[in-house]
Parts: structure tokens; C-alpha cells; sequence
């Protein structure tokens, strides 16, 4: 249905190496910022692969994936094209932590994205594997592939996800490649090396695929999506949901049969010595650190409406395939499961991201940028992220227009970037809200007008979707004008609130007085006040729920603003690049260390970086001054 | 290259023991000059800058072939000195002549004179001393009673940074549970439970309250207990001041810097030093008396630990009870006690009689040990608080505010606030107890989490 250009010029902007979930994004911004942008893969089929689960969002991914919505990224409209089901996570937890994710059809997934990129004008797809980065006077060039042609580019942004020297294992029989069936890319992590990078080794894992066909349905407890689903980006007017998920959970016979493959694990004996993420253990791993949990949760994911198989949530696993045969079987529901595809674990290279700028270039090599696993980061919305910010960065680079950086205090990104260029990567990275100091401001509620106007400048959002945005944003504040200025009478507002049980109010108030209640809630206020009317309200959750909790919570948004400006005093100290660490004896030994292997650009990105103490700011604070 | 020339690079004397006449003096001179400096002047049996760390030499200070004085030097390499870097310290014999013979000598050659506090800004920079330490320094020079000295120096070993890392850790442990409730999904994680995170907070708050209670008390250590005496005029002011200063007098250095008022004396008694303070509006007054409007004795008695009202009992007993009522009714928060003086005056005065009041007489010496008892009595009640640490106007401060944000988080969950709510005060409160001793801001709070419990899917 697709066709691969066959015009192929060998001259270009920029080259995105790698057509995952980082490379899409890359390549199809820096094309609609008027680059001419190659896209080169191995093979064009795969481009968009959902590699591990088929899913987007979740806690803090969720987050991330509406950023991207905001700069103008196609993940999120992908992501609502395919979408299975769709489920509001963490709704009863508090508005800071509620987290988009939906179920994805892996065959349509890959699909609706080699199709973003067709329908890119700019933009050139190139079947090809690159076997080399050329480099000329510590700048990028373009690449070598395979066929020994050379393609020229003045930026290259690499996204080659697990490919780098990948090894995959299966018990302690092990391939060379990143994906099942595919080959790896062995020359370039050598050549980096070459150039001054430094780069290390990281491990992750997927669990099997079963025939839906083999489970017992009977046995397991359904999830169900959300009743009114919601779709991820302002472009999808609507989604629905098309299938269910199931739980189970293992048990001790479970934990003894896998326990038996110990000795043939490529984790146990020591053939893997990459570091795996902590956050998504594997089940063996699961079994031996906690062996006083008897059982762990299962959840079985549909792969897609046409396909018959599904992804076994919670048991990744590196195991022998007897061993995965045997333990599975013993899991309620699954006692006649039959695996199609093997769990494995792969092994492959990254570079330090403490090597990279805030818009993801390297410093040595000036015109390369990484994106995605290559940093060391793992989760198709982390890498999505990257890409769209190297795009950006390599497209203004080459335009000679600076770099665009989030803050911390702005977007999940800026904290995952910030976190990556200053942090030492020691496991594979995932996004996490607690990561993020000003968690409070960066709720789903406050994504568009935090970073919609960025998108907007430059030049990612049409004018539809942006008028979109600020009609929501006029509807919140009129619904926030409304609950500030109205009152309400005892007579009408009393019985609303005992049947909340809440204390009834002794003389006429205004609704915003009672909005700090914890149980009240702005909609049933407004229709009793008489206020908005009911089609608006019904019409526009979005903007309801934004107006609600920026009011609720106003005292302790406003801590944070403060925090915020207390601290950007710090953030606006520059440090010179040429600043000589080893001169000031007072550092300590770790903090000088750290201190001039990232070299920070300003004291609060110093501040920010384990192992430089706050007496190491300190003493920079007083050269600086 | 920009500015790495500020800090240490530049070699400074100053006399390290206390000014005017005394037996011996050391003067301390630190930096990377600091052996080639000394060599210019001190002869002794090794060259200074080949002699080992931790030595000490005998020898001579000489200028232009003069012998000065003979002296010693000790011999500190860095990074092994209290500054961290090259010190070395002359003891010579004391005396204004001496000292400045050498310190001039120094100066000429491009030592520079020590700014107050400079060394220790140095050992701090360095990384010998955190920032509790470093204050601790600051107080052990400043502290006026040897309780407070000895606590100041108890500080200096880290005793305080202990425990505030102590109370940090806690914090740390419930934000780590938190955050994971917060992280997780409803099917991975259970919720904290809500009655246990109470008893936690409210543990951390006490805890945290108790030490900065003790901020008055470190206060009185650091600064002294303040009796501020006051009385109509012809009382007997001056010569209970006299009275008391016959026999306990502080010696006090006539240096400028140590900062004296001629209406202040200081007294020491069982190792406390007790400021006495005259107030000079009721001096200068006749017989009105007029405490409105004279600011400086209003702030003289509100610095005040202790109001000292001094009777003259031949006058009556209730002679200066307008004056007292007057006074109790401004400064609410400060004790009063009378003194009723002049007893000799009063033929068969019963000192038994029924009465909080100090009976005594500062002429014939009667009664004056009751005062000093009393007094003694009112400082031990008033640095009671104070156990293992020394705390600062600015330690105080920091410490209360985190105890609100705890308090801010403990009411939240009394009312049922979510946990990104209840983590933005308790996060605030582990940044504050960080600010305290310096440490870094920014934990991994999940580091704790991922070795206790299984997450991740």
C-alpha cells in the first residue's frame, strides 16, 4: 500500500539514522522546519515498530506523550489511530500524577507512523544500513552504508535504539542483533569511540508472546478501558475501545519451576553483564530479590485485532525456553499456553549522555545528535521525546538560530533531559514523576499552555489546532471567572453539601470559598449557581477539570511558582565552558570531578549533578560572583 | 580562564591568640606562600619550606640581620591544616611589639592581614568543615560561657550534621513510600497507610521542634544571660553593681572589636557570663518616670533575659510597684524579679519575711550571695534546653520552617489530601533540612525504594 521513494539524492540537511520511535519524530520535524531530511533504515517495514509492549503512555509516559501533542510530535495522533483501549491511570491518587496509556494493534501501529513519514514532504525514507558516521575535522559529514556509497548531510541525528553491538539471549544461547530477526549495527560504536565518546553497556528484556488462542479466558479477571475514553492528542477528535486486557498472577509453583532455569540464566552465570532497569525487573530477577513474595501480578495484552498474539505482561524473562514453557503453564488461565515468540534479553552499547548539549548534540562531534536508547534511555515516549527535541535542535543548528531547551520547571522532557546530561546513567532511564521537582505544574491539565506556544513559534502547529487550544484555554478561564465571582445561598448550597458530608455554610458565599473543600466539586456548584451552562460543561471535561484543580489546588501551586523563582537565580549564574575545575583545590575531589566531566553551564545545572554537595555550589557561587 | 583567583590564592596572617599582654602569641599564616614567606624571616635549624608536615622548630625571627625574637614555627602541609592549605604557625613571645614586628614583616614581603573569620572561610571553602561546623567555629569564638564552648566544640565534631541526617533519612524514608504510590499503578502498589504516615510526621516534628527550641538557649550560651536593672534614681544601682563586680568580674580586652557599653558590665558566675545592663532612661529622668519614647532603653530591655527592678526598702517595700506594674505589662514575655535594697537602712528587717523579692543590702554585703544564687538559678532554667548541639538564628529558622511544611503535610492528610500534595511539603522540608548542613538537594528518593519492594510490571 506504501511506496518507498525511489528518487534517492545523496545530498542532505540532516540524516536521522534509525527509523524507531526516536527516529520518526526527528525526522519528520526537522523536515517540516523546512530541512531536507533523509530517513535512512535498514528496512522500511519495520519503521515503527512497538518492539516491546504493545502500549503508549502510563505513569509518567503519559505525560511525556502529551508533551509531545503540544510541540507538534505525531506520536500521540499514531497512538489514537491505533489505540485498543484507553484508560486514565492513577485517577484516584490526585490530579499530578493522572497518566494517559493506551493498548495499541501493533500491526496498524507501524502502519499509521511509515505513513506520517510518507505523507512528509521533505523528507527522503532510504533502505539502507549505515555502517559508518564520517567525520572530518570533528565535524559530521554524513554516513557510509553498506553498499560503500556515501551520503552526505551537514547534521546527523542518530537513533539506532538496541542496534549498537546488540547481543540477544535466550537461556545462555544468545544472537547477535537488536530485534528478533533483525541484524545488529557493529561498526559505528567503535568508530564514536575513535572520536573521544565514551560509551557502556546496558541490558533490557521482553517477555513472550502467547497464542490467544491457547488461554482460558474463564479463569482471568478482565481491565477494561476507560467508560468515556480520551484520546492522547488535541488532533484526534475521538477514540473508542475495542478489547479488554486480563490479570492473572504466578505462584509458588511458578517461583520453583523457573528456579530450576537459574543456572542456565544469561543474567545468573554472568554472560550479561549490562545493567538492567530496576523499575521493570525481570521475573526471574522478580523471584530471587523477593523471594517472600509467593506471587507476582500477570497482565495479558492483546497485540492487535487481527493478530493472535499476546504480550505477557510482567514476565520478561532471559530464560531457557523450556523453563519459559513450563512456568507459564502454571499460571492460572494459561495452563495449555503455547509461546510463539520467546522472551529474551539484549544486550547493547550507549554513550554517556553527559557527552551531549541540552539539544542533544555531541560535543565532540559538532553536527551529530543521539536520540533515544543510544542515551542510555529506555520507553518508546523517552525516545519519541528526544527525537523531537534532536530534530528541533539540529534544524535550528543548521539555521544557525540557537537551541531550544525545556526547563524543568516547564515539560517532563526538560527534566528527562536535564536528568540525562547531568546524571550518570547506571540503568537504563525511564521517566518517572517523582523525578520531577515541580511535579505539581506539570499536570496533563497544563500541557498545551505550558508548551503549545512553543510548538507554535516554531512553526509545528497549524492553525486548526492552535485555535483549539485557545478556545480550552478561554472556556477555563471563563469557568474559573465564574466560580470566583458567583455566590451561592445556604438554601440552594446546603443540601449539596450534606450530601457530601461536609459542613453546611451559615450565609451566602462565593463558590470559590467552597471549591477548597476537598470533596466538592465545581460542575454541580456551577449548575446549582446557575452558572455555565450544562451543554458546555458536558461538552468540555477537559477544560472543566483544568479550571477545577488549578482553583483547588492554587495555595500549593503557588509554593512552587516561588520555589521556582527563588531557584532561577541559580539557574541564570553562567559558568564560562572554558571554566578550570582543577585550579579551585576547595572542590571536592567527586564534585570537581563530576564538575568537569559535564561542565555544567550554569550553578543551578551544577547544583543538580550527585556528588557536587551544596558546599561545592557554594565555593563556585563565590568565584562566580 | 575567569576568576579562580578570588579564593586561596592569595597567602594572609593574623594573630591567632587574643591581643595585649601575655606570655606567648602564635601568629597563623596560611596559603601558598606561606613557607616562602616565613623562610624570608625564621631561622632555625631546617629551612621551612623543607620541613615535614606536623613539625615543629625552634629558631629565630630576623629582620634586616635584627633578632627579633626567638620562636617557633609549626609546620602544617596542606591539605593536612585547619585551613586545608599551607599554614604555619609562629609562636613567639607576647606583647605588642613583638607580635607587630613580625606581623609587619610579613605584610611587607605580601602576606596579607587575615579579614575576621578568614581562616575559617578557607578550612570551610576547603572542604574541612561543613557548613554546621563552620558555624560552630564562629560560635566557639563568640561563646561567652564555657557550657557554651563546650557545646560549640562538641558541634565542631559533626554532632549536629548526625542528627539532622538522622531526621532527613526519616523524611526520606516516607517520601520514598510516597513517591511510589505516586509512580505506580493502582494494580502494582498498595497505598501508604495513611495512620502510619502520621505517627511518622508527627515523630519528625517533635523531634525537629525540640532542637529548635533550644535556639534561645543556645542563645544565653552563645551570648550571654541579660539582666537588664532598673530602678527610680538613688536606689542603689551602683553600688550593687559594684558589689557584685568586686568579687566576680569578667576580664574583658580593652581591643577595639570586643564591643562594650559603658552601661553594661559582665559578671561570671559557675562558668555562665551574666551581662548586667544599667538603663540610662531612667538614669537621666527625675522623678517622673518615662519609659515611653526612649527607644534605647525599650530595646535595651527587650534583648533582656531577665527584668531586675532594684527597691529602695528604706523607702518602702511597695515604693517601686508602679514601676514594676508598668513594666510587666510592656514586656509580657520577660520574668521580673525585686531586689529590695538598703536593708541595713531599715533597723531589724526581717530577711525572712514572706516574699519572691531579694532582700539585701550592697553596702554591707548581706543577702548579695542570695542574688547570686537567684540569678545562677534563672540562667540553668533558661539553657536547660540545651543537650549535645548549638543551634543559630539561622539554623532556628530553617528548622521551623520545616517543621510548617511538616505540619502543612501532616494537616493535609488529616484532610485527606492526595499524595503529590502531601509530597510537596514533606519534599519541601527535606530541602530545608538539607539547606542546614549544605548537603545536596537532590536525592534519588526512589534509590531506598527499589531494593525494599517489588515494582514494575
Amino acid at each position: 500500500m506504501f511506496h518507498v521513494k525511489q528518487s534517492k539524492p545523496t545530498t542532505f540537511d540532516i540524516l536521522v539514522v534509525g527509523g524507531g520511535h526516536a527516529g520518526i519524530e526527528a525526522s519528520i520535524v526537522a523536515a517540516r522546519m523546512g530541512m531536507r531530511v533523509g530517513l535512512v533504515s535498514m528496512d522500511f517495514a519495520t519503521v515503527g515498530r512497538l518492539s516491546c509492549n504493545p502500549s503508549i503512555g502510563g505513569s509518567a509516559k503519559g505525560h511525556l506523550a502529551k508533551e509531545i501533542d503540544a510541540l507538534g510530535g505525531v506520536m500521540p495522533r499514531i497512538a489514537d489511530a491505533s489505540g485498543l483501549q484507553f484508560k486514565m491511570l492513577n485517577t484516584s491518587k490526585g490530579p499530578a500524577v493522572w497518566s494517559p496509556r493506551s493498548q495499541n494493534d501493533k500491526d496498524l501501529y507501524p502502519l499509521y507512523a511509515q505513513n506520517a513519514v510518507l505523507s512528509t514532504n521533505n523528507l527522503t525514507v532510504i533502505n539502507e544500513t549505515v555502517t559508518e558516521i564520517v567525520v572530518e575535522r570533528d565535524r559530521v559529514t554524513g554516513v557510509r552504508t553498506l553498499s560503500n556509497e556515501e551520503i552526505s548531510a551537514k547534521a546527523v541525528i542518530l537513533c539506532s535504539g538496541t542496534f549498537l553491538n546488540a547481543v540477544m539471549w535466550t537461556g545462555t544461547d544468545s544472537t547477535n542483533g537488536g530485534r528478533v530477526g533483525e541484524r545488529p549495527a557493529e561498526k559505528i560504536s567503535d568508530l564514536l569511540t575513535n572520536h573521544g565518546l565514551t560509551r557502556g553497556r546496558l541490558k533490557t528484556g521482553t517477555p513472550p508472546r502467547i497464542a490467544k488462542g491457547s488461554i482460558d479466558f474463564t479463569k482471568l479477571e478482565p481491565l477494561s478501558g476507560d467508560e468515556v475514553p480520551a484520546p492522547f492528542s488535541m488532533h484526534t477528535r475521538r477514540v473508542r475501545n475495542r478489547l479488554a486486557c486480563f490479570a492473572s498472577r504466578t505462584n509458588d509453583a511458578t517461583h520453583d519451576l523457573l528456579r530450576i532455569g537459574f543456572t542456565r540464566s544469561p543474567m545468573f552465570t554472568g554472560l550479561i553483564t549490562g545493567a538492567g532497569p530496576r523499575y521493570c525487573p525481570s521475573i526471574e530477577d522478580k523471584i530471587f530479590r523477593f523471594s517472600d513474595k509467593s506471587s507476582h501480578v500477570i497482565v495479558l495484552e492483546p497485540e492487535g485485532m487481527s493478530t493472535d498474539t499476546v504480550y505477557v505482561n510482567g514476565f520478561s524473562t532471559s530464560l531457557p525456553q523450556d523453563i519459559q514453557d513450563a512456568g507459564i503453564r502454571t499460571i492460572p488461565g494459561l495452563k495449555d499456553a503455547s509461546i510463539l515468540r520467546y522472551g529474551y534479553a539484549v544486550e547493547y552499547d550507549f554513550f554517556f549522555p553527559y557527552q551531549l548539549t541540552f539539544g542533544l548534540q555531541t560535543k565532540a562531534i559538532q553536527g551529530l545528535f543521539f536520540a533515544g536508547q543510544i542515551n542510555g534511555t529506555s520507553g518508546y515516549e523517552e525516545a519519541a521525546a528526544q527525537g523531537l527535541i534532536a530534530g528541533i535542535n539540529a534544524a535550528l543548528f543548521l539555521r544557525d538560530e540557537g537551541s531550544f531547551t525545556l526547563q524543568r520547571s516547564e515539560a517532563y522532557i526538560g527534566v528527562m533531559i536535564d536528568d540525562l546530561v547531568n546524571k550518570n546513567t547506571e540503568e537504563p532511564y525511564r521517566i518517572f514523576t517523582s523525578l520531577a521537582e515541580y511535579r505539581l505544574l506539570l499536570r496533563i491539565d497544563t500541557v498545551y499552555d505550558r508548551l503549545m506556544p512553543h510548538g507554535r513559534r516554531l512553526g509545528l502547529i497549524d492553525d486548526g489546532v492552535f485555535n483549539r487550544f485557545e478556545r480550552q484555554s478561554l472556556l477555563r478561564d471563563q469557568l474559573e471567572t465564574d466560580v470566583r465571582t458567583s455566590k451561592i445561598t445556604p438554601e440552594i448550597a446546603n443540601p449539596y453539601l450534606a450530601s457530601l458530608s461536609e459542613d453546611p455554610i451559615p450565609e451566602t458565599t462565593t463558590l470559590f470559598s467552597l471549591v477548597k473543600r476537598p470533596t466538592v466539586r465545581i460542575s454541580p456548584l456551577l449548575n446549582l449557581a446557575g452558572r455555565t451552562s450544562a451543554s458546555i460543561r458536558h461538552e468540555h471535561p477537559a477544560a472543566l477539570h483544568a479550571a477545577e484543580t488549578q482553583m483547588k489546588y492554587e495555595g500549593y501551586i503557588q509554593k512552587l511558582y516561588r520555589d521556582v523563582e527563588r531557584y532561577t537565580e541559580q539557574e541564570h549564574m553562567m559558568i564560562p565552558t572554558a571554566f578550570e575545575y582543577s585550579r579551585v583545590q576547595s572542590l571536592s575531589t567527586e564534585g570537581r570531578e563530576k564538575l568537569q566531566r559535564i561542565r555544567p553551564a550554569s550553578l543551578g545545572q551544577a547544583s543538580r549533578i550527585p556528588g557536587v554537595s551544596a558546599s561545592d555550589v557554594s565555593i563556585l557561587a563565590l568565584y562566580l560572583r | 580562564m575567569v576568576g579562580n583567583t578570588k579564593v586561596g590564592s592569595d597567602t594572609i596572617c593574623a594573630l591567632a591568640t587574643p591581643p595585649g599582654v601575655g606570655g606567648l602569641a602564635v601568629v597563623r599564616v596560611s596559603g601558598p606562600k606561606a613557607f616562602e614567606m616565613c623562610d624570608l624571616f625564621f631561622q632555625g635549624g631546617v629551612r621551612i619550606p623543607h620541613a615535614e608536615g606536623h613539625t615543629i622548630h625552634y629558631g629565630w625571627w630576623i629582620i634586616e640581620n635584627q633578632r627579633v625574637d626567638s620562636a617557633t614555627a609549626s609546620i602544617f602541609r596542606a591539605p593536612h591544616s585547619y585551613t586545608g592549605e599551607d599554614v604555619v604557625e609562629i609562636g613567639c613571645h607576647g606583647g605588642v611589639f613583638v607580635v607587630e614586628q613580625i606581623t609587619t614583616s610579613l605584610l611587607s614581603s605580601g602576606v596579607r592581614l587575615a579579614q575576621p573569620g578568614e581562616f575559617t572561610r578557607r578550612a570551610f571553602i576547603n572542604g574541612k568543615l561543613d557548613l554546621t561546623q563552620a558555624e560552630a567555629v564562629a560560635d566557639l569564638i563568640h561563646a561567652e560561657s564555657r557550657v557554651g564552648a563546650q557545646t560549640a566544640a562538641r558541634q565542631l565534631s559533626g554532632g549536629f550534621t548526625a542528627r539532622l541526617a538522622n531526621l532527613r533519612q526519616g523524611l526520606l524514608d516516607v517520601i520514598g513510600l510516597l513517591e511510589l504510590e505516586l509512580d505506580f499503578s493502582e494494580e502494582d502498589v498498595e497505598f501508604v497507610d495513611r495512620t502510619t504516615l502520621l505517627r511518622t510526621l508527627s515523630e519528625i516534628i517533635s523531634d525537629i521542634d525540640a532542637t529548635a527550641a533550644t535556639a534561645h538557649s543556645a542563645e544565653v550560651l552563645r551570648a550571654g544571660f541579660h539582666v537588664a536593672v532598673v530602678g527610680y534614681p538613688n536606689v542603689g544601682k551602683s553600688s550593687l553593681f559594684n558589689a557584685l563586680l568586686q568579687r566576680d568580674r569578667a576580664i574583658v580586652s580593652d581591643v577595639p572589636g570586643t564591643t562594650r557599653d559603658y552601661l553594661s558590665e559582665v559578671i561570671f558566675l559557675d562558668g555562665y557570663s551574666i551581662h548586667l545592663v544599667d538603663t540610662a532612661g531612667l538614669r537621666s529622668t527625675e522623678d517622673q518616670v518615662e519609659l515611653q519614647g526612649i527607644a534605647l532603653t525599650t530595646s535595651l530591655i527587650e534583648q533582656s533575659d531577665l527584668i531586675m527592678v532594684v527597691n529602695d526598702a528604706s523607702l518602702g517595700r511597695d515604693h517601686s510597684v508602679s514601676l514594676l506594674m508598668d513594666l510587666k505589662g510592656r514586656f509580657t514575655d520577660i520574668p521580673t524579679v525585686t531586689i529590695q535594697n538598703k536593708i541595713d537602712l531599715i533597723p531589724g528587717y526581717d530577711a525572712n519575711l514572706d516574699t519572691d523579692d531579694i532582700v539585701c543590702s550592697a553596702q554591707t554585703g548581706k543577702g548579695l550571695d542570695g542574688l547570686r544564687g537567684y540569678l545562677l538559678e534563672a540562667v540553668r532554667v533558661s539553657t536547660s534546653g540545651v543537650s549535645d548541639v548549638l543551634i543559630n538564628a539561622r539554623q532556628a529558622h530553617l528548622l521551623r520552617s520545616a517543621a510548617e511544611s511538616l505540619r502543612s503535610a501532616r494537616s493535609g492528610v488529616e484532610g485527606g489530601l492526595t499524595g503529590d500534595l502531601l509530597a510537596v511539603d514533606i519534599r519541601s522540608a527535606i530541602r530545608l533540612l538539607g539547606d542546614i548542613a549544605g548537603e545536596s538537594w537532590n536525592p534519588d528518593v526512589l534509590e531506598s525504594v527499589f531494593s525494599r519492594f517489588c515494582i514494575g510490571k
